[in-house]
Formats: C-alpha cells, sequence, structure tokens
C-alpha cells in the first residue's frame, strides 16, 4: 500500500512533468541517445533528487514505500518523453525483487544507491515475464566455496552495457531462481545491433560470475513483484501512446493543404477518433492495473494481463498510424514519429510478447468463472 | 416526506429504499403490495411521489437531491426485487431533457406527467434527414398559442406506446438550417398522427414511420425557444448517445459480467477453444469489452470530480467495434451451423441476431461516421470541415 497521500502523489506528478518539459526535449533525448550511456544522466541525476528512483524502495531502506500507482505516474511521464532511462528494470524490477528476497546487507548497500541514481541494474528482456529469461538463456549456477557462480549466456539485455549489476533468472528443477551478479571480468558484454536506437540491448556471457542468490521466492511475493513490473512498463507505453497521439493531432490543427488544415479532412477525423479509443483504453488499463495491485484486488492479475498487452498493442497502433497521418515528414530520420514508433516495436515482444499476455488474460478469466 | 438526502450514508439510503419497497412492492407477484395485478401508471405514481424516480434531481424537482453513487444503492434495490420505475434520471430521454433545457414553467407542467407515464419517442430522424438531421423539413406553422405540424419522421421507437414524443420541426425556412429548428415536447395521441412500424432485418419491429399531418401542440411545449431547438436537441442526443455506450441495445443478459462469456461457451461447444488462434481471438473481445467499462468508470470518475468528461463521447464508439467483432468471432466459431436459424438452431438465431443487431449501436443515434467527426471535431478540436449549406437559407439547401 503506498505511504505517499493523494495530494502528495499529484505534487509528485506535477513537478516531474513540469521539469520534463523544459528539460527532456527532442533535442536532448538525440543527445541521449546518441551519448556513453544511451540516455541524459543529468535527467536520472535529477530524479533521483526528485526522489523518484525511490518510490519502490521501502522507507526504511532509503525510499518512498511508494504504490503501484505513485510508479505508474512516473513510468508514464517517462514514456510521455519516450526517456531511455534503466527506470523500470533498476528501480521496480530489481527495487522490486531485492527488497523482498537479498539478504539484508545486500538490500542495505544497493537500495540506497538505487534511490540516489547511482547504481543501475539491468534485467534480461526475453523469455515471457519480467525478469526471467527463459527463451533466450542458457545460464546455470554452481555453489561453492565461494558462494554461487553463474555461467552461460543471455540476451536481449536492456541496459546491459552500463549496468552495475545484473538480473538474471535460470530454471533449477522445474522452478525460477534469481540471481544478482556485479559487472565484473566475468561478465563480457557485447553490444546486439538493435532496431531502436534508445533501446540498447546487450548479450552477456558469464563465467563463474559470482553471484548473490535472491533466497525465498516465494509465489506470491514474486508476483507481486512481476505484477509491478508489468504494470509500470504499461503505464510507459501508455504515456509514449498518449504523447505521439497528441504531437500527430497537433500537427492535423496546423498543416495546412487544399487550403485547409488537414485534420478537417474527413479520412483524418475518423482515424484520429479510432486512436483515442486505444489510447483512453490503454490508459484506463495501466491506471486501473496499478489500482488493483494496490488494493491487493483479487483480480490484479487479471488486469496486470489486459494492461500489458493492451499499451503495447496501443503505442504499436498509434505510433505506426502516426507516422501515417504525418505523412512524408515522418518518413525522414529527423522527425520523431519514428522514434516512438521504433520503441512501439521494441516494446511489443520485450518482458513478454503481447500475444502472451491476452492468453493469461483469457485464463484469468476463466479462473473468475 | 423526505427518506433520504445527500447527507444520508450509504446503509441509510440502503435501508430506507428496502423498507420503502417492503412496505410498497409485493416482489412475489410482482405488483404493489394489496394489488392483484400490476398497474403501471399508479406504480410509477408511488415511486415518483417518494422521489425515486428521479434521486439525483434535486427535491424541488421531484428528486432527492442524492449524488450519483447514492442513487446506485436505489438503483440497485429496485433492480433486485424487479420493481420498475427507478433511474428515470438516466434513462427517460425526454424527462431528463425538460429537466435540463426546459422552462420551469413546462418543467412543472410536464414532469410528473413524463414521469408516471410510458418514456417518450424520439420524432427526429426523416428520410430525408438522417445523418444530416439539421435538415429536417416537418412544418411547424404557428396558429394562435398552438403550432400546427405537419412531416415525415422515421425511426422512432415506442411510437405506439408513447404519450409525447420530442420532435424536431422547422420554424423558419429563411435562415440556414441549424437555426430554424424548433425543439417540442409533441403529444402522441391526437388525430393526424399515424405510426407505421418498419420491418428491420432482426426480424423485429422496434421502430416506426410516424406521420404528422396538420397535428397540434401548444406553444407552451417548446423545449428551449423557438427557433433555438438545435441547440436544445443536443442535450437530448448527447444522453441518448451516452446510454448507447453501455451496451443497452444489446439482447438481455448477453453480457452478464459473472457468467460465462458467450464467445467461451460457444468454442467450448463447437471443440474449437484449445486453437491458440481462436484463444487470441476471444481474449481480444473479451478486453474490448471490459477496456470498454473501464473507459466508462474512468469517465464517471471524471464526471464526479470535474463534471464532465470527453470520455463519455468514446463507448458508443467502442461498442461497436465489440458487438461486430464479437458476432463475427462467433459466427466463425459455429462454422456451418452459422447458416442456420430459428428453431434449426437456436445459437445460430442468436448470433445472427447479434451480427444483424449490432448495427443499431453502429448507425442507430448517429453513425459510427458521424460520431468519429463529433470525437475529432469536440474532444480532438480538429477543425470542422467546409459546411456547404451552413450559410443558406434552409429553403434554397439542395436535398435529394
Amino acid at each position: 500500500m503506498s505511504q505517499i497521500s493523494d495530494n502528495d502523489r499529484q505534487a509528485l506528478r506535477d513537478g516531474f512533468a513540469r521539469f520534463l518539459e523544459t528539460n527532456a526535449n527532442e533535442e536532448k533525448l538525440r543527445q541521449g541517445i546518441a551519448s556513453e550511456r544511451g540516455y541524459d544522466e543529468g535527467i536520472w541525476g535529477q530524479m533521483a533528487a526528485m526522489g523518484l528512483l525511490g518510490i519502490a524502495v521501502p522507507e526504511d531502506l532509503g525510499g518512498i514505500g511508494g504504490g503501484a500507482v505513485d510508479v505508474a505516474l512516473v513510468a508514464e511521464e517517462i514514456g510521455k518523453k519516450l526517456l531511455p532511462v534503466p527506470y523500470v528494470s533498476t528501480c521496480v524490477v530489481a527495487a522490486e525483487l531485492i527488497a523482498r528476497f537479498a539478504p539484508v546487507s545486500v538490500q542495505r548497500e544497493l537500495l540506497p544507491k538505487i534511490s540516489g541514481g547511482t547504481l543501475v541494474v539491468s534485467v534480461g528482456g526475453a523469455g515471457d515475464c519480467i525478469p526471467y529469461a527463459d527463451d533466450e538463456n542458457s545460464l546455470s549456477a554452481t555453489h561453492g566455496n565461494d558462494g554461487w557462480a553463474v555461467s552461460g549466456d543471455v540476451s536481449y539485455v536492456p541496459h546491459g552495457g552500463h549496468a552495475d549489476y545484473h538480473l538474471l533468472g535460470t530454471m533449477e528443477n522445474g522452478s525460477q531462481a534469481l540471481y544478482l551478479i556485479s559487472a565484473s571480468e566475468n561478465v563480457s558484454v557485447s553490444p546486439m545491433t538493435s532496431n531502436d536506437p534508445a533501446q540498447r540491448l546487450s548479450r552477456l556471457h558469464l563465467t563463474d560470475a559470482k553471484a548473490v542468490k535472491l533466497e525465498g521466492l516465494a509465489p506470491s511475493g514474486l508476483g507481486q513483484a512481476s505484477m509491478r513490473s508489468i504494470a509500470a512498463a504499461a503505464a510507459e507505453q501508455a504515456g509514449a501512446a498518449r504523447a505521439i497521439f497528441d504531437i500527430t493531432m497537433e500537427y492535423l490543427r496546423t498543416r495546412y493543404q487544399f487550403g485547409r488544415p488537414i485534420g478537417s479532412f474527413q479520412a483524418m477525423k475518423h482515424m484520429a477518433a479510432e486512436l483515442l479509443v486505444e489510447v483512453e483504453s490503454a490508459t484506463s488499463a495501466a491506471l486501473t492495473a496499478a489500482r488493483m495491485i494496490d488494493a491487493g484486488s483479487v483480480d490484479a492479475a487479471k488486469f496486470v494481463a489486459l494492461a500489458a498487452f493492451t499499451c503495447k498493442d496501443a503505442f504499436r497502433a498509434v505510433s505506426a498510424q502516426a507516422i501515417q497521418m504525418h505523412g512524408g515528414i515522418a518518413y525522414t530520420e529527423e522527425h520523431i514519429a519514428h522514434l516512438y514508433w521504433r520503441r512501439a516495436r521494441a516494446s511489443i515482444p520485450l518482458f513478454g510478447h503481447s500475444d502472451h499476455y491476452r492468453e493469461q488474460y483469457l485464463k484469468a478469466r476463466e479462473a473468475a468463472l | 416526506m423526505t427518506i433520504c438526502d445527500r447527507n444520508s450514508s450509504p446503509e441509510e439510503i440502503e435501508n430506507a429504499v428496502d423498507t420503502w419497497l417492503d412496505a410498497h412492492w409485493d416482489s412475489d407477484r410482482r405488483c404493489a403490495k394489496g394489488d392483484s395485478s400490476y398497474d403501471e401508471a399508479t406504480w410509477l405514481k408511488t415511486v415518483f411521489e417518494a422521489g425515486f424516480c428521479v434521486p439525483t434531481w434535486p427535491t424541488e424537482w421531484f428528486g432527492l437531491g442524492l449524488r450519483q453513487k447514492q442513487a446506485r444503492i436505489i438503483e440497485k434495490a429496485f433492480a433486485k426485487c424487479k420493481a420498475p420505475g427507478h433511474s428515470r434520471d438516466r434513462f427517460h430521454l425526454g424527462a431528463i431533457t425538460v429537466f435540463k433545457v426546459g422552462s420551469d414553467e413546462l418543467k412543472r407542467a410536464m414532469l410528473p406527467t413524463l414521469l408516471t407515464g410510458p418514456i417518450c419517442c424520439l420524432l427526429y430522424s426523416e428520410p430525408n434527414a438522417g445523418s444530416d438531421l439539421a435538415g429536417v423539413r416537418t412544418k411547424a406553422i404557428p396558429d394562435g398559442d398552438e403550432f400546427v405540424i405537419t412531416g415525415q419522421k422515421i425511426w422512432t421507437s415506442n411510437a405506439q406506446e408513447a404519450e409525447y414524443g420530442m420532435l424536431l420541426s422547422r420554424t423558419d425556412w429563411d435562415v440556414p438550417k441549424h437555426r430554424g429548428i424548433t425543439f417540442f415536447l409533441f403529444p402522441m395521441k391526437q388525430d393526424g398522427v399515424e405510426v407505421k412500424p418498419i420491418n428491420q432485418i432482426t426480424g423485429e419491429s422496434e421502430f416506426n414511420e410516424v406521420f404528422i399531418t396538420e397535428a397540434r401542440v401548444p406553444a407552451s411545449h417548446i423545449i428551449g425557444n423557438l427557433n433555438e431547438g438545435w441547440t436544445s436537441f443536443q442535450t437530448a442526443i448527447a444522453y441518448e448517445r451516452l446510454i448507447m455506450g453501455q451496451g443497452i441495445t444489446e439482447r438481455q443478459g448477453k453480457s452478464k459480467a459473472d457468467s460465462e462469456p458467450q464467445l467461451i461457451r460457444l468454442a467450448r461447444k463447437y471443440d474449437k477453444y484449445d486453437d491458440p488462434a481462436v484463444r487470441q481471438k476471444i481474449a481480444q473481445a473479451l478486453a474490448y469489452r471490459e477496456l470498454n467499462n473501464l473507459n466508462m468508470e474512468r469517465a464517471k470518475e471524471e464526471i464526479l470530480k470535474n463534471g464532465s468528461s470527453s470520455l463519455m463521447s468514446l463507448g458508443k464508439l467502442a461498442m461497436s467495434r465489440i458487438q461486430h467483432g464479437e458476432a463475427a468471432i462467433a459466427t466463425d466459431l459455429m462454422g456451418n451451423e452459422a447458416l442456420l436459424d430459428g428453431e434449426e438452431s437456436l445459437d445460430a438465431a442468436n448470433v445472427n441476431f447479434d451480427a444483424a443487431k449490432a448495427y443499431m449501436n453502429s448507425i442507430g443515434g448517429g453513425t459510427d461516421q458521424i460520431q468519429k467527426n463529433i470525437i475529432a471535431e469536440r474532444v480532438l478540436n480538429l477543425p470542422k470541415g467546409p459546411d456547404l449549406d451552413r450559410n443558406t437559407a434552409f429553403r434554397d439547401v439542395k436535398s435529394s
């Protein structure tokens, strides 16, 4: 349950949105993409200063102890500006799992750094759940005198190139195991050429990399952490879908052809109205998922699955049509539309494909009958 | 006597309405306590006098001054024991429109009659004014303190039962089309009003044509002002679309939240439920319905907070995709059996009916295409297209 009052939550969101309005323009986004880490570290530092990176971290470990709704509001604003920051992986997935399952000493060491913006954790993006990567990885763990060591390969790791830690999963005797592995010479990182320049992916090759095993992965806690992570990603996509939609509507109002704004043509109006249904549905789905999690609802898993595929699909549909509605101008690299579209396309398979969550949603509906 | 008000707690309201229903309604016989059979007029009067017809309206206008949330408690209590007459502030379009835009005189004179009678019929569309509704040609000519009406209306439901209809008519032919319209509360039970049922593609005949020949309506029955009917009408049509967005036009029991969705039932019956492609389609169809519900819930929250919500205008459009989509999936699930109808296959009869009935949502109350224009212009602020007849005197406007 959130420790944040409604007023504080609104103030938090408004403050962040105002900050982004002046500090996260397209030029900054492109500079960030071209930089070493792929995102603007100044903005990341500012987010830490505003307390945003520790929302999911418990209060006694230097965070705010916020709920899924609080996280969703931040993620939505990040999505609107397409910020390629490691928010969901580090501040939601990793923070949630470390706070629940890491040894206390590790919690005390890492969580304040996460809140402070000085520690990035990467999470494997392939596979059908967060954070376990079952399709593409061949990891195995062994226990020796020195504790745990993990070897093998894992692909599709966002922010893998600059992360301080990697949170990776294996299957052991049919159940999931999670390891926290610090970046070291035993982890070699090679970049994968990614279609979305702002969503950089890495392949990790581990050779007896020292690892902290997350213990006592109770299904309930794991489920909670997973739902919060998926809901955060969905909120980010819902925000991004709305932003590119708004950009497109503004273009329809101001671009003139045939002596009239192109938004006055019914062909455009009808596309716009249809897309608005997608945008609003994504917002509603993301918000409901977060609220259901915070309320401890038995329906939370159903609404999280619904939000997962609805937001992924809406983002793709809206950003794809945004290019079409802009016409030639959005077929150029210098127009921002393709950056939204690329991110949207990357969002479909990452952390579980839309189709996977659609199936999960149907299963949840059946279970409720 | 007011039995609950704005300050009552949910429990107090529930108690008050349950106690009242216990005292007045016989759930077993479905009629007023002590009566042997249901008498609509008397029962509606009883509900009206208790304020339960229109609980969200102020006490001086026959309501209880309750909030929406409080009113839902009353609605639930009535629905539970199947007592009619509740929620007329949500579903009685005629009464709602008179309440929202009528003069105090009209409200005082007519609201008690409307609220205790059958719902009003809607005399809007004409054979030559469908999507372009502002092109109505039904004439209203002043004659003393009355108007004489002549014209033809179409797509009117409940025309046989209705005692009153909301009528769009032309009162000034020398100004552009939107500025010469007057909206009347028109008495149906009079000479010069002829009702003829339409046979629909669903096999039903819920709509009618209404032929009006020199029928009369008092000038005091103008809803709003003379020649400003188009403005008054906006309130009525907005409520109608809002109601349609909640799936009111669907077959009863088709999509109850707690029962197995029809698509799952059919997929199981026709042994296709394990097909992953089928499962994807069904999941998406169920999702569209759930998402529309979530959007409407959000709309209600926004209305409670800000007094209005642009989300409301999306419901009807979303419902079209839901209904046409579900009917198509259901048809595919049934294979050859979808070729049948009637007693030969009840499933096919239902699915074929739903496939046809979906047009009720996507055409009725304004086609999806008109609705998209409205969303684009009013919600998204996209510029209006050129309107060739906007500044032309109506008598010079071309028509087919």
